[in-house]
């Protein structure tokens, strides 16, 4: 099976820094990517790059094969969705009005909304189990429901690939677990995951890690071969040790700071 | 009660009050009508009963000084206030306001220029045109000094807005003092406004503007609720952010620029009218413009008519009238909304 998204060397400077030099990734349909990374390495811009919201100086990212600026912009919002670490959007706004402006890149400014929409947004609110606050404002809302309701407003877009940005880092563990048992049915459907998860062992929800150090992806491959690989500890500075879980192939990993 | 309800309370709320407040404003004034027969008088007008129901002084008084006083009052107040929500969710902000961000100040500069160099006696419609590209400049200049460095705070943009709108009143005052023909009266009017002596000229001259502008803003909707979203999640979304910035401003300074020239500074009309709907309507901008029109139009409506109602031979600015109800919710609003961080 083929890519549905992919970036060649992409090469991409913001505020006078490299922030990107010669990055490489690709996922292909129901793939799940856990992308780590130190601070500052580049990991959300490599996300706004494959979003296509990041022109790269150099190198390309190619959806469903076509480089990104052949397709009209709705057209890879309608494949592409972008979630970010936090909601801003007014206080006052119901849930399922957030959620159904992820319809935007399929109706546009005018057009009104559709059965079919309306469905696909009943599903996003269905499959995040958010449907009993679809009427609720989202100020009235924990970071959980409200990230919940984000990622359903991705979901709206009925994209082929998510990006996540952090979406766990605001979340209590039992919100983190429901958040990642979402993700794994989003992905059993055939979406591609891509998300930025800055818990080294949360990272490991998924089965494919990849890390981004000095705007390269320095290791990539099962959690345990990224986060036992050398050049993790040289990227965190820490040294890994992996401890087996029980009789199967389940790890923690026991970090400590490097002398 | 569901939001639904509620929502369609609030519409019947307006869409009754405008009625009965605009047949108060017809009524009543320095002479008062008999509001029966102004019905009768209007329905006479629309080919129901006879003519003549007030009178031949008392017909003149309706349908040549209040009623295009009246409708104008209204669609300046209904502009205003489709003006401000707009910008409040280009801004991202409930308090965001045409007179705060310039706006007004500019339309006013602009409107002066256009009289003092005589553009405005050459060219019929040089005179709304000119406080359109005021209105414009000012809101492009607020918008442009607030990102300097990133996103603007609330503080940083009301300081912003603050500066220009008192540059281009500084401009206005000088360039009226400068010039022989003008007195302090009309000062007064570019800066306190005021509908004293508007007449269906102004009428037409405003509602051409306010309307087009009102309906293209209407279309806007969906693409208003997306850019209230974030620059980030509406670029994702496939929205053109800059353009759909830029159209906004140009479409809110179509509507600030003439119905600044007609009836000079109105200030907080734009403000309180959403700002209040938002909490009944919610922020889905199908339902807030529509719902801010009728809210607006009512308040300059009734200001306007405490306005004429205070003497005999005193009228109040109306521009300070809706400050001494608009500046005291916009302080309370303030700090609500400094409290919720």
């Amino acid at each position: 099976m083929s890519a549905v998204i992919e970036a060649k060397g992409l090469w991409l400077e913001r505020g006078g820094r490299a922030v990107l030099r010669g990055t490489d990734i690709a996922l292909r349909p129901g793939d799940a990517l856990a992308l780590v990374g130190p601070n500052a390495a580049g990991k959300s811009t490599l996300l706004r790059a494959l979003a296509g919201l990041l022109t790269p100086a150099r190198g390309e990212v190619l959806l469903d094969g076509r480089p990104l600026p052949a397709w009209p912009r709705a057209a890879v919002a309608r494949r592409v969705a972008l979630v970010a670490a936090e909601d801003t959007a007014a206080e006052r706004l119901a849930v399922e009005d957030r959620v159904a402006l992820g319809r935007y890149p399929h109706r546009g400014p005018l057009a009104p909304f559709t059965e079919d929409d309306r469905a696909v947004v009943a599903r996003a609110l269905r499959l995040t189990e958010i449907e009993h606050l679809q009427r609720r404002p989202l100020g009235t809302l924990s970071a959980g429901e409200r990230q919940l309701a984000l990622l359903a407003r991705g979901l709206a877009q009925d994209p082929a690939v998510l990006l996540l940005d952090e979406p766990a880092s605001h979340l209590d563990v039992r919100h983190q677990l429901h958040l990642f048992r979402v993700l794994d049915e989003v992905r059993a459907r055939g979406v591609a995951v891509l998300a930025v998860i800055h818990d080294l062992q949360r990272a490991s929800w998924a089965p494919r890690m990849a890390l981004l150090h000095e705007g390269r992806i320095a290791a990539e491959g099962s959690p345990a071969d990224v986060l036992e690989s050398e050049a993790t500890g040289r990227a965190f500075g820490v040294s890994v040790r992996g401890v087996p879980v029980g009789d199967g192939p389940e790890r923690l990993w026991r970090f400590e700071e490097r002398a | 009660m569901t939001e639904r309800l509620q929502r369609r309370l609030v519409f019947a709320t307006l869409a009754i009050a405008l009625p009965l407040a605009t047949l108060a404003a017809l009524s009543l004034g320095s002479v008062s009508l008999d509001p029966i027969g102004v019905l009768r008088s209007a329905g006479a007008r629309l080919g129901f009963g006879g003519p003549g129901a007030l009178g031949e002084t008392g017909e003149i008084i309706l349908w040549s000084v209040r009623l295009p006083r009246v409708l104008l009052a209204a669609l300046v107040g209904g502009g205003l206030a489709v003006v401000g929500a707009s910008l409040q969710s280009l801004f991202r902000n409930p308090l965001a306001d045409a007179g705060l961000l310039g706006v007004g100040p500019g339309a006013a500069l602009g409107a002066v220029v256009a009289v003092n160099l005589g553009w405005a006696r050459e060219r019929f419609f040089a005179l709304p045109l000119s406080a359109c590209a005021g209105a414009l400049l000012a809101l492009l200049l607020v918008y442009a000094i607030a990102h300097v460095g990133g996103k603007p705070t609330l503080a940083g943009l009301l300081l912003t807005g603050l500066a220009v709108s008192a540059l281009a009143a500084a401009a206005t005052s000088v360039l009226l003092v400068a010039t022989e023909e003008f007195r302090v009266r009309t000062v007064l009017f570019w800066l306190a406004g005021g509908l004293e002596g508007r007449g269906y000229e102004h009428l037409g001259l405003a509602a051409a503007f306010v309307l087009a502008g009102t309906g293209a803003l209407l279309l806007m909707a969906r693409a208003l609720d997306v850019l209230a979203l974030g620059e980030e999640e509406a670029a994702a979304l496939s929205l053109p952010v800059h353009a759909v910035r830029i159209l906004v401003f140009g479409l809110c300074a179509l509507i600030a620029g003439p119905t600044t020239a007609v009836a000079g500074s109105v200030p907080f009309v734009g403000l309180v009218a959403p700002h209040a709907l938002r909490a009944l309507v919610g922020p889905l901008n199908r339902r807030l413009l529509p719902a801010s029109f009728l809210a607006g139009a009512g308040l300059v409506l009734v200001a306007d008519l405490a306005c004429r109602s205070f003497g005999e031979h005193v009228e109040l600015p109306l521009g300070s009238v809706t400050a001494f109800v608009g500046a005291p919710y916009f302080l309370v609003a303030l700090r609500g909304q400094e409290g919720h961080g």
